[in-house]
C-alpha cells in the first residue's frame, strides 16, 4: 500500500476536511442570528477553524505520510464497549438505571477480557462489578440524591 | 485574627470534620462526573442544624479536597476528575504509563497541601487588599487572559501546530452551542432539542479524555499501566525530595493559583493553565513536558488548590463568589445570617476566622489522607485486572455524566464525543487542545463581547483592548510565551549541530 | 429537654395532621427542589431560605440541585418529563419563562408549566458605586441625554429583566445608555464595584449583599422597601416602573391537583411565617404571595407586559 493511501494519511485529510465542513456548518448557521453580540465570536472562531484546518489539509496533502491510524487492537472489542453503553443508555428509561448498567458493564467486561475465562475469574469479576454497581448506584441515589431512573 | 479563633477551629470535633470532609472530598472529586458543587449542594441543609463554623470547615474541606482527588482520575486514567485538573493529565498520564504512577499521586499531594497552604494564608493574612484584583480585572482583561490560556495550545501541539489551532477553534465553536449566555439567540443546534443545553464542560471532558482510554483498553491485551515488580507504597520519600527541589516552581504557581482563583469567573481549571504554561515557559533543558515532568504535575496541582483560598477572597470580602463551591458556601454564610463584605472581617469576624483556620487544618489533615487515600486508589487501579477496570470506569462515566443534569441524553453525548475524540486524536487532533477552546471560549467570547461594547460607547475601541496596564501585561506574557520556545528551539538546534554525533 | 421534644414533636404531628386534613396528598420523603441555574444567584439563595423553615413546618428536607443550561431553558424544558408525586419542584422565574419561548423554540412553552406559587420577586433598581458622581436619578438621566450612549450600564443577561428595564427606562426618559450583558447578577456587580461601567442595572438585593459599597438611586416598587427608606422609588420621580425579576415554583404538569393544592398551601405557610419575611426582607427581596387559586390571573397580567415590553423593545417579533 503506498503511502499517499494508508489509513493514516486518508483519515488525517478526512478530519481535516471534517473540520472544514464544521466551520463552514457555523458560518451558514451564524448567518441566522438576530443578535450582533451572539453572531462575532463564532465567526471570527469559523473562519480559524477553516484557515487552520485548511492548512493542516493543504500541508498534508503536499507531504503524505502514513503517520496516524487507528493503530492495532481488536475492532470487534472496541465496538462492542461503545454499543453496549450506548444501548444501556437507549433502554435504560424502560429499564431502569441498574438493569441497564448491567449491560453496559456486561459488555465492556466481555470487550475487555483478553484472559481465558476460568471459573475463579467469572465469579470473581462479575461478583465485583455487581458490588462495583450496587455501591455507586446507592451512593448516587441515595446519599447524593440523583434520581436515577 | 487571633490565637482563640485556632482554637474554637480545632476542637476535636471540627478535626473530625475536617478529617471526614477532605477524605471525602478525595474520594468525590476522583469520581470523574462527581463534583465537589455537587457534594456541597447536597451537604448544606446539614450547616443548618449545625454551629455555622463547624459546618463551614466541612463545606470547605470537601471542596479542598475534591480538588486534589481530581489528580487521580488525571494521572490514572487521564480523565481530569474535575476540570481543575485537565492540565494535570498532560505529564500525570504519561508518568503513570511509565510506572511512576504512585510517584505522581504523591507528588499531587504535596503539591495540593502546598498551594492550598498559600491560598489559604493569602485569604487570612491579605484578604481585603487581595480583593481589588478581581475588580481590575474587566471584561478585556479576562479576553487577554483567555487568549493567553488559548496560547499553551501552541507549546502543547509541537509539530501540529495547525491542528492544535484547528482542535482549539472547535473547542470554542462547541462552547457556543446552545442557548447563549450573555445574548439572545440559540446557536448551533440545528433544531435539536437535545442540543439546547449545549455541551457541558464534565461530561465534555469525560466524554474527550475518559472515553478514549478506554477504548484503547479494551483493544490490547496489554496491562494498562506499567507497574514495577512490588508496588509496596507511594514513593512518598522521593517525592518530598523532588517538591523540595521544586520549592521556586511550588510557590509560583501557588500565587498563580491564588491570583487566578481571586477572579470570579476564572477558576480552577484556568489557574492549572496558567500555572502550566508559565512552568513550561522556564523549562530546563532536561526537562520534558508532555512526556511526564514532574514539576508539570506540581504546578498544575498547586495551583488548582491555591483557588480554593484565593476564591473565597472575592466572596467573603465583596459577596461575589470565584467558583460554584463558592457560591453555595456563600449561600449557606447568607441563611445564617452572615453579611459578606468589606466589613464582615469585623462584624462576624469569628465565624469567618474559625473557619478560615479550619480550612488551613483541612489543608494540613490532606497531606496524611490524600498519601493514604492516594495509595489506595493508586493500588487499586493498577492490580485490579483491566476486565473488571474498563466496565467499571465505563459504568462511572455513565452514572457521573448522567448526575450532573439528570439527562440521559447528556451520556449519549458524552459517549458521541468519546468517539469522535477517539477517532480524531488517531489522527493529529489530540483532546487537549478541544477542551482548552471549549472552557476558555466563553471567557473569551464574553470578554470581548463586554469590551467592544464598553469600547465601543466610549469611542475608544483600541484604548479598551491595548490601552489598559493589566491587558498589556498579559499580552506580553503571551507574546514571551509564544515567540520564546521557537527562539529558543533554534538556539538549541545550532548548538546540537556543532556537537559531533 | 425530654419533655420539649415530646411538646415539639406533638406540635409537629398537630400541623401535619392538620395540614393532611386539608390535602390528601403527603410527602414520602426528601423534596428535589431543582434550580434551573448554578448556585450564588437570587434563585439559589431565596430556596435557601425556604429549607430550614420548610424542614422546621413539614419535617422533610428541601434538597436544591442545580440544572444550569439556557438561562434556565434547559431546566424548563425538562420538567414536565418527571415524575408529578409531589416530590421534584422546580424553581421558575419571570421574565425568563415568558421571555424565551416567545423569541425561540426552547422545548418549552408557559403554559405548560405548573407553577404553583410566586413567593417573592427582586425588584428592579439602579445601583453605583458609592464613589459615583451621580447621586440622584436625575444626574444619570442629564449625563445620559448629554452624552448619548455613553453612560455603560451593565445587567445580568440579555432579553432579562435588567435587559426589559433598561430598555424600557430608555424609552420613558428619552436618553441613551449603552447596556453591558454579564452572565449573572454576580459578574454584572463586580464590573460596576471594578469601575467597568457607570451603573449597573440591578436589584434591591444588590444593595443588600454590598451594604456601603453602594448606592441605589431607585427601586422599582410601588412603596419604597423597607430596607432602603432613603431610597425614592421610580414612581415618586415621576416614571412608572414597578417590576422586577418575579421567581415561583413549579410542579411537573402530571401532578394531581391534591398535590398541587398541597404544595400551593406548604409555601404559603412558609411565606407566611414572620421570621421568614424578615429573613428574606433583609437580604433585600420584596414577597410576595400568589397561591395556585390566583396564578392564571397573576400569569396573564405579566405575560402582557412582558410581551408588550419586549415586542416594543424589538426582542420578539
Amino acid at each position: 500500500m503506498s503511502v499517499s493511501t494508508s489509513q493514516g494519511h486518508i483519515g488525517s485529510l478526512l478530519t481535516s476536511a471534517f473540520f472544514m465542513l464544521a466551520g463552514a456548518a457555523t458560518l451558514y448557521d451564524a448567518a441566522s442570528y438576530t443578535d450582533r453580540d451572539s453572531q462575532v465570536f463564532p465567526q471570527t472562531v469559523a473562519v480559524i477553524l477553516i484557515v487552520t484546518a485548511g492548512l493542516s489539509f493543504i500541508i498534508r496533502l503536499l507531504r503524505p505520510t502514513d503517520r496516524g491510524g487507528f493503530g492495532p487492537g481488536v475492532w470487534w472489542r472496541r465496538i462492542l464497549l461503545v454499543v453496549s453503553m450506548l444501548a444501556a443508555c437507549f433502554v435504560m428509561p424502560v429499564i431502569g438505571f441498574l438493569p441497564a448498567g448491567v449491560i453496559a458493564f456486561a459488555g465492556g467486561l466481555i470487550a475487555a477480557m483478553h484472559d481465558k475465562w476460568t471459573t475463579r475469574t467469572v465469579l470473581l469479576y462479575w461478583s465485583s462489578g455487581a458490588v462495583v454497581m450496587v455501591c455507586f448506584f446507592s451512593l448516587f441515589k441515595y446519599v447524593l440524591n440523583v434520581p436515577l431512573p | 485574627m487571633n490565637f482563640d479563633h485556632f482554637l474554637t477551629a480545632a476542637t476535636p470535633f471540627n478535626l473530625c470534620l475536617a478529617l471526614f470532609g477532605v477524605a471525602a472530598g478525595t474520594i468525590v472529586g476522583s469520581i470523574p462526573g462527581l463534583t465537589a458543587t455537587m457534594a456541597l449542594a447536597v451537604l448544606v441543609p446539614i450547616t443548618f442544624s449545625m454551629d455555622p463554623a463547624s459546618a463551614l470547615i466541612l463545606l470547605g474541606a470537601i471542596y479542598t479536597g475534591a480538588l486534589y482527588g481530581g489528580a487521580y482520575a488525571a494521572i490514572l486514567l487521564n480523565t481530569p476528575g474535575t476540570p481543575s485538573a485537565i492540565a494535570t493529565t498532560f505529564d500525570g498520564y504519561p508518568m503513570a504509563k511509565k510506572g511512576d504512577g504512585d510517584l505522581a499521586v504523591a507528588l499531587a499531594c504535596f503539591a495540593s497541601v502546598c498551594g492550598g497552604l498559600i491560598g489559604a494564608f493569602a485569604l487570612l493574612l491579605l484578604a481585603p487588599p487581595l480583593s481589588k484584583v478581581a475588580l481590575a480585572f474587566g471584561p478585556v482583561e479576562y479576553f487577554w487572559l483567555s487568549v493567553f490560556g488559548l496560547s499553551l495550545i501552541a507549546s502543547l501541539s509541537t509539530g501540529n501546530l495547525m491542528k492544535g489551532l484547528a482542535g482549539g477553534a472547535f473547542g470554542m465553536i462547541l462552547s457556543t452551542v446552545g442557548v447563549a449566555e450573555i445574548s439572545a439567540d440559540i446557536r448551533l443546534t440545528f433544531g435539536s432539542q437535545t442540543l439546547i443545553s449545549g455541551f457541558g464542560v464534565v461530561g465534555t471532558l469525560i466524554g474527550l479524555y475518559c472515553i478514549p482510554v478506554l477504548i484503547d483498553l479494551v483493544a490490547v491485551p496489554d496491562r494498562h499501566l506499567k507497574v514495577e515488580k512490588d508496588v509496596k507504597s507511594v514513593r512518598i520519600g522521593e517525592a518530598f525530595g523532588l517538591a523540595m527541589r521544586s520549592k521556586f516552581n511550588l510557590v509560583r504557581s501557588s500565587i498563580i493559583g491564588t491570583l487566578v482563583g481571586i477572579l470570579p469567573g476564572a477558576g480552577g481549571s484556568v489557574a492549572g493553565l496558567v500555572a502550566y504554561s508559565e512552568v513550561k515557559r522556564g523549562a530546563k533543558p532536561h526537562q520534558k513536558f508532555g512526556e511526564g515532568e514532574p514539576d508539570g504535575i506540581m504546578a498544575v496541582e498547586s495551583a488548582n488548590n491555591a483557588t480554593v483560598g484565593g476564591g473565597f477572597i472575592p466572596t467573603l470580602v465583596l459577596g461575589i463568589p470565584g467558583t460554584p463551591p463558592d457560591a453555595i458556601v456563600l449561600g449557606a454564610l447568607l441563611v445564617q445570617g452572615v453579611r459578606t463584605g468589606p466589613t464582615m472581617f469585623q462584624q462576624s469576624g469569628s465565624i469567618v476566622y474559625t473557619f478560615i483556620y479550619g480550612l488551613i487544618i483541612a489543608t494540613i489533615m490532606m497531606l496524611p489522607a490524600g498519601l493514604l487515600i492516594g495509595r489506595y486508589a493508586y493500588k487499586s487501579i493498577v492490580t485490579i485486572p483491566k476486565a473488571v477496570l474498563v466496565p467499571a470506569v465505563g459504568f462511572m462515566t455513565i452514572i457521573g455524566t448522567f448526575a450532573i443534569r439528570n439527562s440521559i441524553s447528556d451520556v449519549v453525548i458524552m459517549l458521541c464525543l468519546g468517539v469522535f475524540g477517539w477517532v480524531v486524536a488517531r489522527f493529529g487532533f489530540a483532546a487537549s487542545p478541544i477542551v482548552l477552546g471549549l472552557i476558555l471560549g466563553p471567557i473569551a467570547e464574553q470578554g470581548f463581547v463586554q469590551g467592544w461594547t464598553i469600547g465601543a460607547a466610549t469611542n475608544n475601541l483600541t484604548g479598551m483592548f491595548f490601552g489598559r496596564p493589566i491587558s498589556q501585561g498579559i499580552i506580553a506574557f503571551t507574546l514571551i510565551t509564544l515567540v520564546l520556545p521557537v527562539f529558543m528551539g533554534k538556539r538549541r538546534a545550532k548548538a546540537t549541530q556543532g556537537v559531533p554525533e | 429537654m425530654l419533655r420539649r421534644t415530646i411538646l415539639k414533636a406533638g406540635a409537629a404531628m398537630a400541623l401535619v395532621t392538620s395540614l393532611a386534613s386539608v390535602a390528601s396528598a403527603e410527602l414520602s420523603g426528601p423534596v428535589n427542589y431543582i434550580i434551573p441555574f448554578g448556585p450564588g444567584g437570587e434563585s439559589d439563595i431565596s430556596a435557601r431560605m425556604q429549607q430550614p423553615f420548610f424542614k422546621e413546618k413539614f419535617g422533610q428536607d428541601l434538597v436544591v440541585s442545580y440544572q444550569p443550561g439556557g438561562g434556565g431553558a434547559v431546566g424548563w424544558a425538562s420538567l414536565n418529563g418527571l415524575s408529578g408525586d409531589g416530590q421534584t419542584i422546580m424553581g421558575v422565574n419571570l421574565p425568563h419563562i415568558v421571555i424565551k419561548p416567545a423569541q425561540k423554540d426552547v422545548g418549552f412553552k408557559t403554559e405548560d408549566l405548573n407553577i404553583f406559587h410566586m413567593f417573592h420577586f427582586t425588584p428592579d433598581a439602579i445601583v453605583v458605586t458609592a464613589d459615583s458622581p451621580y447621586q440622584t436619578l436625575e444626574d444619570l438621566v442629564a449625563d445620559a441625554k448629554a452624552n448619548p450612549g455613553q453612560v455603560t450600564i451593565s445587567g445580568s443577561g440579555k432579553a432579562s429583566a435588567n435587559h426589559l428595564a433598561q430598555i424600557k427606562f430608555d424609552k420613558m426618559t428619552g436618553a441613551m445608555t449603552t447596556y453591558v450583558p454579564f452572565k449573572g447578577t454576580g459578574a454584572a456587580v463586580t464590573a460596576l464595584l471594578g469601575k467597568q461601567v457607570k451603573a449597573e442595572w440591578g436589584y434591591t438585593t444588590v444593595g443588600a449583599a454590598q451594604g456601603d459599597a453602594v448606592r441605589l438611586l431607585a427601586v422599582a416598587m410601588e412603596e419604597r422597601h423597607p430596607l432602603f427608606p432613603d431610597v425614592p422609588t421610580f414612581k415618586e420621580l415621576g416614571y412608572d416602573m414597578v417590576g422586577g425579576a418575579y421567581r415561583g415554583i413549579a410542579l411537573p404538569n402530571t401532578a394531581s391537583e391534591e398535590t398541587t393544592k398541597m404544595w400551593s398551601d406548604m409555601i404559603s405557610a412558609v411565606n407566611t411565617d414572620e421570621a421568614f419575611r424578615q429573613k428574606m426582607l433583609d437580604a433585600g427581596f420584596a414577597l410576595l404571595d400568589v397561591d395556585a387559586d390566583g396564578m392564571d390571573a397573576f400569569m396573564a397580567e405579566r405575560e402582557a407586559e412582558y410581551l408588550k415590553d419586549a415586542r416594543e423593545a424589538g426582542l420578539i417579533k
